[in-house]
């Protein structure tokens, strides 16, 4: 495996002997940006491309991708993200790049990673920099908002009545009407949030520049997701969102808000043609759209 | 201070770490990758085993394994390897969320995940990992579109594959036209086509198809895909990337509909505009014609007939908020 590799990478950096890979972290537009903070294990980053146009942050890298322990790649995501950050805040706008991509030079035409980058950058150029155009000055916040099933279904008709119907049964019988209770209590609050979702949505997405939900990888028991999303806004757009945010929770008691960020602009950065004006999520994959 | 009685967003790194890193491995990753591959022939190389799986899995479900060069497929399907069997020559062509409808003690939809192959469609659970049903393609004769209607009444599009042997399944998946469409393409002309057929168990929808929902953000509208379903009971618009619909309105709700003459993603030069007590709803089809006639009709019978209630009235005061 590449472990061993990775571990390494530091402690040997020279660009002329071996030949070098770069890490790469973000891209920045032009400007006269200089990267604060180091990198992964302390690794130290620099500017690849030309003053003129997008840059990308990067560290001469010669190991393989980074693989190790949950925490270790805990660590060293965190220490990417701190990178992308810094470029974030000092140009202003950003394009960040995921964990662990990696430019190698290219064997056949002898070209360094640095040349094959910087050919990239000057190919990409437009869109880059209408991209870090139209993120500049924003950032990401994710809001999750959920139904708190216990406190939704209290005061439900049907749920009393199978309670009541519980009181005094055998064992085996409350085991049944205990189970038919829990599908009964999350059809309904599942009911509910369909029922929630449409305003909630149109709420938050008119604070917002751009919206796109995710899946929440991990569930709360007890608690129905209703709208889990990410937002791009402005920096008074954060404090519409949270004005909303705020307005919502005072009006729905049993809803719980998670409010996430500032980040910088990590879901929006996508550069496929079709989304880079704006025309929505679905434009990435149109294939997906076709009716039967 | 004014501030305190708004809600802030936290960047406390206790509570929101797992965010933090989900975002980075996911979102980056397949955008990035993506881009840098399609773009250019840089050779670029993506992988941490663990952390980056999910990354991966993403970037599968956007069907981008083509695009990618041939250490980083080579790689994909090692890692997939670790947690499906595949055969040596068997390649991965799409995944996506899915699931299998077991029906014999216990009657249950069972989730994991839709994997197309070079040679199966599966349905896998990676964790605990058991291959939840599969079958060889050239063992499916029919795979078809089902309609029916999910928990909650929303219509569903299911999987019906029939296989040579003669036995039938259900299968779910989270686009269950583009994974049908996969295994048809897969499969070649032998399989018979399905287009358009779709068949219901239960209350077929009035009218159902592409439509187009003008999504009002702080910048402006944008128009959104998705599909849009007309029952008896009620209007909805959904998006794919949506995890709920976002119109969802009854008849009796309707309290005006009209043409609105508005830039569009159709042909068209006019989009439909339906009002309700709380919203104000703006669509647009090609089909924008056939759907006014139908919501007219609709919208109209609910009014001639107040005692039609609508089915999924509420059982509590849940709408006493807006």
């Amino acid at each position: 495996m590449t472990e061993n590799s990775a571990r390494h990478s530091e402690e040997s950096g020279t660009i002329a002997a071996a030949p070098s890979k770069l890490y790469v972290y973000a891209i920045v537009p032009a400007g006269d940006y200089t990267p604060k903070v180091n990198g992964i294990d302390g690794s130290p980053v620099h500017l690849i491309g030309d003053t003129e146009g997008p840059r990308a942050i990067v560290h001469t890298h010669d190991g393989g991708p980074y693989d190790g322990a949950d925490d270790d790649v805990k660590r060293w995501v965190l220490q990417h993200s701190e990178v992308v950050e810094d470029g974030w805040q000092g140009a202003g706008s950003v394009l960040p790049v995921s964990f662990n991509v990696i430019v190698r030079p290219d064997a056949e035409s002898g070209a360094t990673s640095t040349e094959q980058l910087e050919g990239w950058l000057g190919e990409s150029k437009g869109a880059l920099s209408k991209r870090l155009g139209e993120l500049d000055g924003t950032s990401e916040l994710r809001v999750e908002i959920s139904l708190d099933r216990d406190t939704f279904v209290e005061a439900n008709d049907e749920v009393r009545r199978i309670k009541d119907d519980m009181e005094g049964r055998p064992a085996g019988v409350r085991r049944l009407l205990e189970k038919r209770l829990e599908k009964t209590e999350k059809e309904l609050a599942d009911r509910e949030a369909d029922d929630l979702y449409p305003a909630l949505r149109a709420r938050i997405a008119e604070q917002c520049l751009a919206i796109e939900e995710y899946r929440r990888p991990a569930r709360n028991a007890g608690k129905t997701p209703i709208l889990t999303a990410s937002c791009l806004v402005t920096e008074p757009g954060i404090q519409n969102l949270g004005a909303e945010l705020t307005a919502i929770q005072n009006e729905l008691t049993d809803t719980e808000i998670r409010f996430l960020g500032p980040w910088p602009p990590y879901s929006f950065a996508d550069m496929s043609d079709s989304v880079a004006d704006m025309s929505g999520p679905e434009a990435q994959k149109p294939e997906s759209q076709e009716s039967t | 201070m004014a501030d305190d009685a708004i809600m802030q967003p936290t960047r406390d790194p206790r509570a929101t770490l797992p965010d933090l890193i989900e975002v980075l491995l996911n979102k980056g990753v397949y955008l990035n990758l993506d881009l840098i591959i399609s773009v250019s022939d840089i050779p670029l190389i993506g992988v941490n085993l663990r952390a980056t799986i999910a990354g991966i899995e993403t970037m599968l479900e956007y069907g981008m394994m083509r695009q990618w060069d041939e250490d980083t497929r080579k790689w994909v399907q090692q890692s997939v390897r670790a947690h499906l069997p595949l055969a040596e020559d068997e390649e991965i062509i799409a995944k996506m969320a899915g699931g299998h409808y077991q029906d014999n003690f216990y009657r249950t939809w069972r989730p994991g995940s839709a994997y197309l192959t070079s040679q199966r469609l599966i349905i896998h659970r990676r964790d605990p990992a058991e291959t939840l049903w599969q079958a060889k393609l050239s063992s499916i004769e029919s795979i078809t579109p089902l309609s029916e209607p999910s928990i909650g009444g929303e219509e569903r599009i299911r999987i019906l594959v029939r296989l040579d042997d003669g036995s039938e399944s259900k299968l779910s998946a989270l686009e269950p036209e583009r994974l049908i469409r996969l295994v048809q393409e897969q499969r070649g002309a032998a399989l018979q086509p399905s287009t358009g057929r779709v068949s219901s168990s239960s209350s077929q929808p009035l009218k159902q198809g592409r439509m187009w929902y003008l999504e009002a953000l702080s910048g402006g509208g944008t128009w959104r895909g998705g599909e849009g379903t007309l029952t008896g009971h009620d209007l909805t618009w959904k998006s794919p990337m949506d995890s709920r619909a976002l119109v969802r309105i009854s008849a009796s709700q309707v309290r005006n509909l009209h043409w609105e003459k508005h830039d569009n993603p159709t042909d068209k030069a006019h989009i439909l505009f339906v009002e309700t007590e709380r919203s104000s709803i703006r669509l647009a089809a090609d089909d924008i014609d056939g759907w006014y006639d139908e919501l007219e009709q609709w919208s109209a019978s609910e009014q001639q007939d107040p005692a039609v209630g609508n089915p999924r009235e509420k059982t509590d005061e849940g709408e006493s908020w807006h």
